[in-house]
């Protein structure tokens, strides 16, 4: 079992690196070239009138006064309001809109890669250099070069125009209208912003299969990539791990082949391969980014695009650092698997 | 005269043989692929870079003979003017605009990580051999920005750099992403070599700290940079051609893999001018895997005590 004191401690450990986050992103935001208060007030505004913006910013008072209600409101996630792109809706409110729609799609893909990338991999290791092996190995690191800014559009090339089977863009056909809450023994309760979880929750199955149909081809790209990753991983460590004494002795013992690459391989090989899947959840996320903009899927990624080119400095603040949250919580929550896995992390 | 170059053959395969590191990176197939798809590519970008004028791949050719978006292999009035990969929304040659392509994907990527690679190295065999205060300085400093998923750092700080920078911008970026995993694997590395006993030698012997660090810690720890570079120099292309994609790198109307892609899918994706985006994208995706083809093959040549310093 994974200690309280092991969990603590790596809690603790989060503390500084989420303050050094926060003070980078406050000094990225300050470096930006450009005036927040022209870019509020507009092009046309009065000498007086962008003086009173900036008042309002809190942009005359002193630096350090600045960054300290800056890390204040960080850790009551208040990252002010939108400047152009939701224009006066509070960041919180943008963020909150749109992270569930970059999680589901980061959720499929991931999960895609663990469900295929796993069972491939260990099918790798254990017919080592056979064809299956080979065609595997090949197969992964092309799919980890194959940059999804090109295989998104060709895939949507084959299954939108030539074949027509699959919609281009967005995340659901316009003809569905889906309300903001739902009913449960006649409560009304609040949707998750997940759009296949929404339309079950809904009971509106023809709406539920538009959404899979628009989800299918961001997810399948995401899901390329990561399965790619982790078959590779999962092959190697499976590899270092079937050499090791103790998978002799099991089946000096008499236990089976497939028993013994279960019960003792499986397990040891995952340890190395869950850091990875940690690890590389960063770079899926910036996947996401991409997904987004090729397939037009309005989640954090295109805002955070967005958002960038229209100087709305607040919004790009708010995603940039709620996605660094989201990494650092991912790799904490590795850790503790991890410890959860192989008890002599622990010490 | 046959006996020199035999001797001298003789000793190249000598050496080779003497590095375990070369002969079995030499014996994996797959490794000597990717060795020989990034030499053609360097082939290309030193042709296309002094054969094309990056001027006349820039400018429109609107308003003459050339069609524009004229499918592959379209053929010109004047002899030899065939058009291989075609032509784009403003007529120009994709062909050449694709090979030249090739320059600037290995001309930015080789910054980047040159860069990246020479800060990482000097910080992290500095906080390897001080320890301490410097290495705990160093290290979470590095740790702040491994916090952040790479390509959003990245996206984050090319907002701070005015638009005229082009490329440049996305190069400053990605160095700061790419600088922290160059300081871990080096101190990695580094800790390892320090362990060993000639460093206590040397130093009992009166050398000074910048000579341990140059010249005997850095030589040793020189493979897992080297495989840590190429596995990178494929994430640096990659990522360059990101920031282009989304607009904000390469400027308008220059010949970068990833505005070519992201210019092509719109300019005629979806009426199926597909020549457009897929060559600016299938260069990519082959110079991407064969940097990652050899670096895969390098790593496993690696001595296993280095390779755990790399991931």
């Amino acid at each position: 079992m994974v200690s309280k004191r092991f969990v603590a401690k790596r809690l603790l450990l989060l503390i500084p690196v989420l303050f050094g986050v926060a003070t980078v992103v406050f000094a990225i935001l300050h470096l930006a070239p450009g005036d927040p208060a022209r870019v509020i007030a507009g092009q046309r505004a009065s000498p007086e009138q962008l003086q009173r913006v900036r008042e309002e910013l809190g942009l005359t008072r002193p630096l350090w006064e600045q960054y300290l209600t800056f890390l204040w409101d960080a850790v009551r996630l208040d990252f002010g309001q939108s400047y152009t792109i939701s224009r006066g809706a509070p960041v919180r409110q943008v963020i909150f809109d749109r992270l569930p729609i970059t999680l589901e799609l980061a959720i499929y893909g991931q999960l895609a890669g663990i469900l295929i990338g796993l069972p491939l991999g260990i099918l790798s290791a254990v017919k080592q250099d056979s064809l299956t092996d080979h065609l595997t190995r090949v197969g992964a690191l092309s799919g980890i070069s194959i940059p999804i800014f090109w295989s998104g559009p060709l895939l949507i090339l084959l299954f939108s125009t030539y074949l027509g089977v699959l919609p281009t863009s967005g995340r659901i056909s316009t003809q569905f209208f889906l309300p903001e809450t739902w009913t449960l023994f006649g409560y009304e309760l609040p949707l998750t912003g997940m759009i296949t979880v929404d339309t079950i929750l809904l009971g509106n199955w023809p709406a539920f299969v538009s959404a899979v149909q628009h989800l299918f081809l961001p997810a399948l790209v995401i899901g390329i990539y990561s399965t790619a990753l982790i078959s590779r991983m999962m092959r190697s460590s499976m590899l270092e791990v079937v050499r090791q004494d103790y998978m002799r002795t099991a089946r000096a013992k008499g236990q089976g082949t497939k028993i013994t690459l279960l019960k003792h391989g499986f397990r040891n090989a995952l340890i190395p391969v869950v850091t990875i899947i940690g690890i590389q959840f960063g770079t899926l996320l910036g996947g996401a980014v991409l997904t987004e903009t090729v397939f037009g899927i309005n989640g954090m990624g295109l805002t955070i695009v967005t958002a960038i080119g229209a100087l709305d400095y607040p919004v790009v603040q708010g995603t940039v650092l709620t996605f660094a949250l989201l990494f650092t919580l991912v790799n904490l929550f590795v850790d503790i698997t991890y410890g959860y896995l192989d008890p002599r992390i622990q010490q | 005269m046959s006996t020199q170059t035999e001797t001298d053959r003789r000793s190249v395969v000598g050496r080779i043989r003497a590095s375990p590191f070369l002969s079995e990176l030499l014996a994996n197939r797959l490794a000597v692929v990717g060795l020989s798809i990034i030499l053609a590519l360097v082939a290309i970008a030193l042709y296309a870079r002094v054969t094309y004028d990056l001027g006349t791949l820039v400018s429109s050719r609107l308003g003459t003979e050339i069609p524009d978006r004229a499918p592959p292999g379209w053929i010109g009035p004047a002899p030899f003017n065939i058009h291989l990969f075609g032509t784009d929304a403003a007529a120009r040659d994709i062909y050449k605009r694709v090979m030249y392509g090739a320059w600037l994907a290995l001309k930015f990527g080789t910054i980047t990580v040159g860069i990246s690679t020479v800060v990482g190295v000097g910080l992290g065999i500095v906080a390897a051999y001080y320890g301490d205060v410097t290495d705990n300085t160093i290290m979470r400093a590095m740790d702040v920005l491994l916090a952040f998923p790479p390509l959003l750092l990245a996206l984050a700080l090319v907002a701070i750099f005015p638009r005229e920078l082009g490329l440049w911008r996305a190069v400053v970026a990605l160095t700061l992403v790419y600088t922290p995993r160059f300081a871990r694997v080096v101190r990695g590395a580094g800790l390892k070599v320090l362990e060993d006993e000639y460093i206590d030698a040397v130093e009992a012997l009166g050398a000074t700290d910048p000579r341990v660090l140059v010249r005997h810690i850095l030589p040793n720890t020189l493979a897992p940079i080297t495989v840590q570079s190429t596995l990178n120099f494929g994430l640096a292309i990659i990522d360059l051609a990101a920031l282009s994609f989304l607009g904000f790198g390469a400027q308008a109307g220059t010949p970068s893999w990833g505005l070519m892609l992201s210019r092509g899918v719109d300019n005629g994706l979806l009426t199926g001018k597909w020549w457009l985006s897929f060559f600016p994208g299938l260069f990519l995706a082959i110079t991407v895997l064969g940097f990652n083809l050899l670096g895969d093959g390098m790593r496993d040549a690696l001595d296993p005590r280095m390779r755990e310093a790399i991931d």
